[in-house]
């Protein structure tokens, strides 16, 4: 039994950098919404927390259809925030460890099945993946072990913005990315997953090019 | 029961001076009835059952549609059904089914769990019977027959959370009308129900979180 009990999604951005005019979690990838193929590879997550901002009520209505006891979080500031803020609101409350990851990309399941399987209480966990595009958040790697993180000059790996913490590292925020906030908790163990992180057209062709790991099809209606 | 409950002197709780440190919170839950509590909405439901289904439904629309404000509507929705009897009206109201998982928090929480519906008192007495917890209502004027003679106070919802967060160090509403944005203002955290039906964008609005169902909502209530 995996120790996740608590996810968060954060799906609140705008997500301009795409440009497709809706929250990426809604963008249809061979018929399936990013969102839909989030939450199917959380089926076995009892408490799942979506963050929403912008276009909240398509993102509300998506939910609804796929899993309804799944909890909303709106964050209205999402305008002026990061995605920091959204992991701080979508955890409050909520005690102990949770998952968190951003709501905008294509992951192969046996990989983040045996990360979710590989999380253990008090014991911070990031998903890292084989670096695809030169914006990401580089990721330093020693023995297993994460030590720093770098936007500049590309290591092998790349934090795939999925990861097993404690809540209280969100307990003191600033307005910063997610990984800045991080980095204060370094040195922290790791895992390999397969993931497509989707914030460009590039990024999303090279997802479609590699189709066949994420299983969609089973979920296209 | 809002006018003549003594409500205030029966709870043992004193809200802590100060709150200290590590100290544990004391929170109020206040949960709408009408589409939260209960899986139908109760005046319609009364409405169906006198034939006169048509008259509330454009009532309820207008309302919900921000036509008609919720005190005004109200009005009507009585004068509409006042005609029946008020033995009718708690026989077809006691028949309502309610959310289990929000029937059983109430339960567990009694102490702490309170009921702020613009509902009137003496229609859904039978439902206070079976949550037995604390109700904030509209209230009516009896004659000495205990018919019921016009209304008395229309509830105002910021006014019972007003005084519950007297009373607790913080405030959890939860509700899926119009009439729940005033509560919403108040409170500390305000949960929007869509379970029945979409929550009105006005309350989704000023909603710090949208629950789709009566499990993930009870779920989240108890990490609060």
């Amino acid at each position: 039994m995996s120790p996740v009990k608590h996810a968060v999604i954060a799906a609140a951005g705008l997500g301009s950098r795409l440009g497709h005019g809706k929250p990426k979690c809604l963008v249809e990838i061979e018929g399936v919404k990013i969102l839909r193929h989030l939450l199917s590879l959380l089926s076995d997550v009892e408490d799942v927390r979506v963050v929403v901002g912008f276009e909240e009520k398509e993102v509300i209505n998506e939910i609804r259809k796929i899993r309804s006891d799944v909890m909303v979080v709106r964050n209205p500031g999402f305008r002026a925030t990061t995605t920091l803020h959204s992991y701080e609101l979508g955890a409050r409350h909520i005690k102990g460890d949770c998952l968190f990851m951003d709501g905008d990309m294509l992951i192969e399941e046996a990989s983040f099945k045996a990360f979710l399987a590989s999380c253990k209480p008090n014991t911070p966990r990031l998903a890292i993946t084989k670096t695809k595009t030169r914006d990401a958040v580089f990721t330093t790697i020693e023995n297993g072990i994460a030590t720093s993180f770098r936007r500049d000059d590309p290591t092998e790996y790349e934090w795939a913005n999925i990861s097993w913490l404690p809540n209280a590292f969100f307990s003191d925020i600033g307005n910063t990315a997610v990984y800045e906030q991080l980095r204060q908790f370094l040195p922290m163990e790791t895992q390999e997953l397969i993931a497509y992180e989707i914030d460009s057209e590039q990024d999303l062709s090279l997802a479609k090019e590699n189709l066949h790991l994420f299983s969609l099809s089973a979920l296209a209606s | 029961m809002y006018r003549q409950a003594t409500h205030a002197q029966t709870l043992t709780f004193q809200r802590s001076p100060a709150l200290l440190k590590g100290e544990e919170i004391q929170t109020a839950f206040a949960f709408d009835l009408d589409g939260t509590i209960t899986r139908a909405e109760l005046l319609p439901m009364i409405a169906s059952e006198l034939g006169l289904e048509a008259e509330m439904r454009l009532l309820t629309e207008l309302t919900m549609a921000g036509v008609i404000p919720f005190e005004d509507s109200f009005r009507l929705r009585f004068a509409i059904l006042r005609s029946a009897g008020i033995d009718r009206i708690r026989s077809i109201v006691s028949q309502v089914e309610f959310d289990p998982d929000i029937e059983a928090f109430i339960r567990e929480n009694v102490e702490r769990c309170f009921v702020v519906t613009g509902n009137l008192d003496l229609w859904v007495q039978p439902l206070m019977e079976r949550l037995k917890c604390q109700f904030y209502t509209s209230t009516a004027i009896t004659d000495a027959e205990g018919r019921i003679t016009g209304l008395d106070t229309v509830m105002r919802k910021n006014v019972a959370g007003l005084e519950l967060k007297e009373r607790f160090d913080r405030l959890v509403s939860i509700g899926d009308g119009f009439n729940d944005i005033p509560i919403f203002d108040v409170a500390d955290i305000g949960i929007a129900f869509a379970g029945l039906h979409s929550a009105p964008d006005a309350l989704i609005s000023v909603s710090n979180y949208v629950a789709l169902d009566g499990k993930s909502l009870c779920r989240l209530l108890n990490t609060l």
